[in-house]
């Protein structure tokens, strides 16, 4: 990035921004950010810290993964076998041995739990930190009651130079939206699937028909046509003025050659996707390096679907595991090559983990009292084991951790005080994290 | 130490049904203190200081699973067990009956130990105190005979504040035997709007930079009240203009904005009023021909003529019905393709035969029978339990948000676990049966409902009615339907002209429209009150509402703002733009170019406003904010912008493919018409619904006169421009 840094850590092109935010009268003002800064709600020396959420929904088996269990009865420990890592006394499932090469780039907490075993409920605790409660409904889009991180990435930290602060991949979660925080903090999505041989991100470029030239020239027109762009109304009304917000902010992105080049995946080497493997998960791993390179603070990659009900070791050893295993190996591999790794708090889980009792259509059904939640980049020590689950892994044995220490240790890494507030609309101060412990055995 | 537990609990339920303080005092042998004619008990003094603290805060002890092994109840609804968890659980440890200051409660509230929620009540304060007197008093549950709390008030309940204005309340709690008591550092504040006001935890109001109404609240004991400031603009009184009155609601906005010390902006040109109504009435803009008609006509009374003939269209009935299939949930995943499209087709026959609105409410809460033949019983399928057909029906057609009653007495509101289950009540009856007739519904039997806490049976009354001895006989929901559609109700017609007025002028006189409660009071109750006598007088004819509603000179105001109302997006002193919906938007992005959209399972030639189902897969839709109907709030439609909207607008294929599209309307005018101008005038009045202005036009001209060999390519550019104004995206 060529953006220079003021000596506290603030982007100048973020300062300008967001004093062309302030004028329009949106929350995003300097003295907002300054005065965050001073009240120690964040620590701007770690505002080159992204983060990275990639998020196996349905519930990824940690028990046939990260946290085998090989003395337990065959109707708990499964048909797979643990094989040695490149840590050592580590050890992860045979079928997942490139992984196994790269255990000493991230760390597992094995004492992972939290109390609620649906996927909608438990997916909004994952992505927000907070339990949702009564009135909730998971087939909402967006269904947060409270914001999901990366939201609240976005709305204490702003964006860094024309790039969007918050994108999902390759939609949005259900949970991953801004609740109170509003549009600004609200993610935007790609809607489209980077693994697709035509993949493009809808709506980035004008259509090809539109020559470059007459881009130009309607923007031109538009600026003459349009008579409340700069009118006393548009100041004066509050649609007006967000959406005068973004388009002038889908212009920059439209406009910024670094942001145009950073979703367009068909500029990375053949060999590199290939690596990635050239399905969802790893396409969309591969994006969300592309984006923290280009200034993204927060990309959350949504995986389907790991709810392994049935045949829970055909699917795992057959279908996702493999994938898994080309993805997120390479991924590590090429973050920490490119020196974005200790740059990048990367946490990869499901929204719980799977009974550790294998049901009778071969399956596991879901369990979230004990699970495991890999955690590395941006200052995490990697390689590390903390916790420890009971001899099946149904409960933590020592060190429990649940959703709102993942968000809190986060926020942490990235120089958001987990311990600070945000308001609802009502006004009502809610503190980022429930309570959230920082999980200090990783840092 | 376990069995002198026990005997304190005997001792404690003693004092619990009203024996004197001085007898439990002698039985567990203390000393008798100091203190012990000084009534401190757990539910009258304890739980309210609790709850002041925040001791029960949902994000401390009153969360789920507690704090670090102490849990309360969140808002003290369970104070039995809120009492149980102080003064038994953890092996009584919390309180130390023999030495009061060594309790483990007032060592972590004061910090001599550590506390994970910080120092709550210093040693010297009037909290640690209290605590204090209770531990010495031998923690009894509620002493008996102490006065009930009747209300708070507060002083002053209404004041004209200026900016940057610093105004302490005070809050009296007024008890059964007459006597009152300042409560204030007991109570708890919370402002409405932080932007206009904010309140600190000693309830002294900071007023900020805005002009307009607002309000602060203040709880104590589950009870409720509203202190309101009205906030003028500084700076000299203005010399209010003398103004024509249309009808009784102009002198009523009038009268409220005079106190703001503002003037409205003029009346808006035909051009503006023109698009406004088609947009608002009939959910789509003017053709050019509908434009140039109506700007051309001389006629005075014009604008009524034209609300008259808008209302009358089919287009009326399909907006409306679309609104109305939003708040009733026509949900096809839940009620499935054809049901879901029975109980659409209710509601737009409702809609076109004008149906009144307590008709409407009264035949949906009543449905009986097959549902094939009463498809308003839909609604019930729409929700999942008793719980949801209450908690519907209030906010739907009361305007009040009941949920949170259904653990806890509302934070905000009057509402306790009882009223919450005493509407539940009226549901219990509801339940299927197959019939001859398919599926069909009924409400039979007697069942009883019970206080899901203290077992007590609940009998079902309305909102703010007290409960009955007896049940109601028969059908329990008509006894509902009567309370709610009599004339006197007080949330039924306030609800429903709210709802109109937040369509028409783009803000409820209460926000959000479906949340009426004691402490979010109206913007202007004066014209609220107006607005919903108007409606019962006229029989809740909605198309009668309209009328009045859409003749004021306030609906009809221009939204060019004037130096006293630049900042007011609140009181109704100019229009505002409001994006248009959804549907609305990519109608009219359909109507400029000439090309339909093809929506999937209807035929084309259906319009986005037609659509029943809101299931149906749909970028554009959703990105705009379609709602998924999953519940009957009406903050599930966004109106908000966002970053993929802009792009859209700019770079959607789709849009691009109408615009050149060789059927579309662009190709059409570049045929039939020579004269460039010709072609500016036609696009800017179907976009616009104007004719251009002079400048407007040499834009125009000279835009497509430079591109003379690519004119169908300037002239689609020029409709590209038009339709990515905010003139196109928003109703103004």
């Amino acid at each position: 990035m060529t953006i220079k840094n003021f000596c506290d850590g603030w982007a100048r092109r973020d300062f300008l921004r967001v004093g062309t935010a302030g004028a329009f009268g949106l929350n995003l003002s300097i003295s907002h950010l300054l005065e965050a800064a001073a009240k120690g709600e964040v620590d701007p020396s770690k505002s080159d810290i992204s983060f990275i959420f990639i998020f196996l929904k349905g519930g990824l088996s940690t028990i046939d993964t990260f946290d085998m269990k090989p003395d337990a009865p065959s109707e708990i420990r499964g048909p797979f076998n643990p094989i040695r890592s490149n840590v050592p006394g580590l050890h992860v499932s045979e079928h997942i041995p490139e992984t196994a090469k790269v255990m000493d780039k991230f760390s597992l907490v094995r004492s992972f739990t939290h109390s609620n075993a649906g996927h909608g409920p438990a997916d909004h605790y994952m992505f927000t930190g907070f339990h949702p409660v009564s009135g909730f409904n998971g087939g909402l889009k967006p269904n947060n009651q409270h914001p999901s991180m990366g939201s609240v990435i976005a709305h204490k930290l702003g964006p860094r130079g024309p790039i969007p602060p918050y994108v999902c991949l390759p939609n949005m979660h259900n949970s991953g939206s801004s609740a109170y925080l509003g549009a600004k903090a609200a993610p935007f999505t790609i809607e489209a699937d980077p693994s697709s041989p035509g993949f493009a991100v809808p709506d980035l470029q004008p259509p090809l028909s539109v020559g470059a030239g007459r881009v130009l020239d309607r923007r031109g027109l538009l600026e003459k046509v349009d008579r409340f762009q700069k009118s006393a109304e548009a100041k004066a009304n509050q649609g007006t003025r967000e959406l005068g917000v973004f388009a002038q902010r889908a212009t920059e992105l439209m406009t910024s050659k670094a942001a145009k080049e950073a979703f367009d995946i068909h500029k990375e080497s053949p060999k590199l996707r290939d690596a990635y493997g050239r399905t969802t998960l790893g396409q969309s791993c591969l994006m969300a390096r592309r984006l923290v390179e280009a200034g993204v603070r927060c990309v959350t990659v949504d995986h389907s679907n790991w709810d392994t009900h049935f045949h829970n070791f055909r699917v795992l050893k057959e279908d996702l595991l493999p994938k898994f295993d080309m993805a997120i190996p390479t991924f590590f591999r090429d973050m920490e090559d490119r020196g974005l790794l200790k740059k990048t708090v990367v946490v990869l889980t499901g929204e719980f983990g799977r009974t550790p009792k294998i049901n009778a259509k071969a399956g596991r059904d879901h369990w979230s009292r004990s699970f495991t939640v890999a955690i590395g980049g941006g200052g995490i020590q990697g390689g590390r084991v903390i916790g420890k689950s009971d001899k099946w892994a149904m409960d933590p044995a020592e060190n429990p951790y649940g959703p709102e220490d993942l968000c809190a240790t986060v926020y942490h890494l990235l120089g958001i005080n987990p311990r600070s507030e945000m308001h609802t609309p009502e006004g009502r101060p809610v503190m980022l994290t429930n309570n959230g412990r920082i999980i200090k055995e990783l840092l | 130490m376990i069995v002198f537990q026990e005997t304190r609990g005997v001792v404690r339920m003693i004092i619990a049904r009203g024996a004197g303080v001085l007898l439990a005092m002698i039985c567990i042998g203390f000393a008798l203190p100091v203190h012990a004619t000084s009534p401190v008990d757990f539910t009258n003094d304890i739980i309210p200081l609790m709850s002041r603290l925040g001791c029960n805060a949902s994000a401390c002890h009153g969360k789920a699973e507690g704090q670090n092994g102490f849990k309360l109840s969140v808002f003290a609804h369970d104070p039995v067990g809120d009492f149980r968890a102080l003064t038994r659980e953890s092996r009584g440890r919390r309180i130390s009956p023999t030495a009061p200051a060594d309790s483990l409660l007032l060592r972590k509230i004061s910090g001599a130990v550590g506390h994970g929620g910080g120092v709550r009540a210093p040693r010297n304060s009037r909290a640690y105190s209290l605590f204090l007197q209770w531990i010495k008093n031998g923690t009894p549950y509620e002493i008996g005979g102490r006065p009930t709390l009747t209300r708070i008030r507060l002083e002053p309940s209404r004041q004209t504040a200026a900016f940057n204005a610093s105004q302490p309340l005070k809050v009296m709690a007024e008890f059964s035997d007459n006597t009152h008591r300042d409560v204030t550092w007991l109570s708890i504040f919370h402002s409405n709007d932080t932007g206009m006001a904010t309140v600190d935890e000693k309830g002294i109001v900071t007023i900020g930079n805005s002009v307009g109404q607002t309000s602060v609240m203040a709880r104590y004991q589950g009870k409720v009240a509203t202190f309101q400031a009205i906030v003028p603009r500084p700076g000299p009184k203005v010399t209010y203009p003398h103004l024509p009155n249309h009808n009784f609601i102009d002198p009523i906005v009038d009268s409220h904005l005079k106190r703001l010390n503002i003037i409205p902006s003029p009346l808006s040109d035909d051009a503006t009023f023109l698009r406004r109504v088609y947009l608002d009435i009939a959910g789509r803009l003017p053709t050019a021909n509908e434009s140039e008609t109506f700007l051309s006509d001389s006629t005075s009374g014009k604008r009524s003529g034209l609300v008259d003939a808008l209302l009358e269209t089919p287009e009326f009935a399909d907006y409306w019905a679309l609104k109305w299939a939003d708040l009733l949930r026509v949900d096809r995943l839940k009620l499935g393709h054809e049901d879901a499209h029975r109980y659409y087709k209710w509601i737009h026959e409702s809609l076109s035969k004008n149906k009144p609105l307590d008709h409407l409410a009264r035949e949906l809460l009543t449905a009986e029978g097959p549902l094939t033949e009463q498809p308003a019983g839909f609604f019930y399928r729409a929700a999942n339990n008793t719980g949801d057909m209450a908690a519907m029906v209030s906010q739907v057609f009361l305007g009040v948000r009941i949920t949170c009653a259904e653990c806890h007495q509302h934070p905000y509101d009057r509402w306790t676990q009882q009223d919450y289950h005493a509407m539940r009540g009226f549901f219990q009856q509801v339940t299927t049966k197959n019939s001859a007739g398919g599926l069909a519904l009924l409400a039979e039997g007697n069942p009883t409902i019970k206080h899901p806490r203290t077992g007590a049976i609940i009998q079902p009354y309305p909102l703010g009615e007290s409960m009955p001895e007896e049940p109601p006989q028969g059908d329990r929901r008509h006894v509902l339907a009567n309370w709610m559609t009599h004339p006197e109700n007080p949330y039924f017609a306030r609800n429903l002209v709210n709802r109109l007025w937040a369509h028409f002028l783009g803000k409820g006189l209460i926000t959000p429209v479906d949340d009426l409660r004691e402490t979010n009071p109206p913007s202007n109750p004066e014209l609220l009150d107006a607005l919903a006598a108007s409606l019962v007088k006229n029989n809740y004819d909605l198309k009668k509402m309209i009328r009045i509603i859409t003749h004021s000179r306030t609906y009809q105001l221009s939204s060019k703002p004037n130096a006293t109302n630049l900042s007011d997006e609140q009181n109704f002193s100019r229009a505002l733009f409001r994006r248009l919906p959804a549907e609305v938007l990519m109608d009219a992005v359909c109507d400029v170019t000439g090309v339909d959209e093809k929506f999937d399972g209807v035929p084309r030639g259906y319009r986005a406003v037609q659509l029943w189902d809101s299931q149906v897969q749909h970028y554009f839709l959703k990105l705009f904010g379609r709602p998924a109907r999953a519940t009957v709030c009406e903050c599930e439609r966004v109106t908000g912008a966002s970053m993929g909207q802009a792009l859209h607008l700019m770079n959607s294929p789709n849009i691009q493919t109408k615009l050149a599209h060789e059927g579309g309307r662009i190709k059409r005018l570049t045929l039939e018409h020579e004269d460039d101008a010709d072609i500016v005038r036609q696009l800017y009045l179907s976009a616009f619904s104007r004719s251009p202005s002079r400048d407007e036009m040499n834009t125009g001209l000279q835009y497509l006169g430079s591109r003379r060999f690519q004119r169908r390519k300037a002239v689609e550019d020029l409709a590209w421009s038009l339709m990515n104004s905010f003139e196109f995206i928003f109703n103004h």
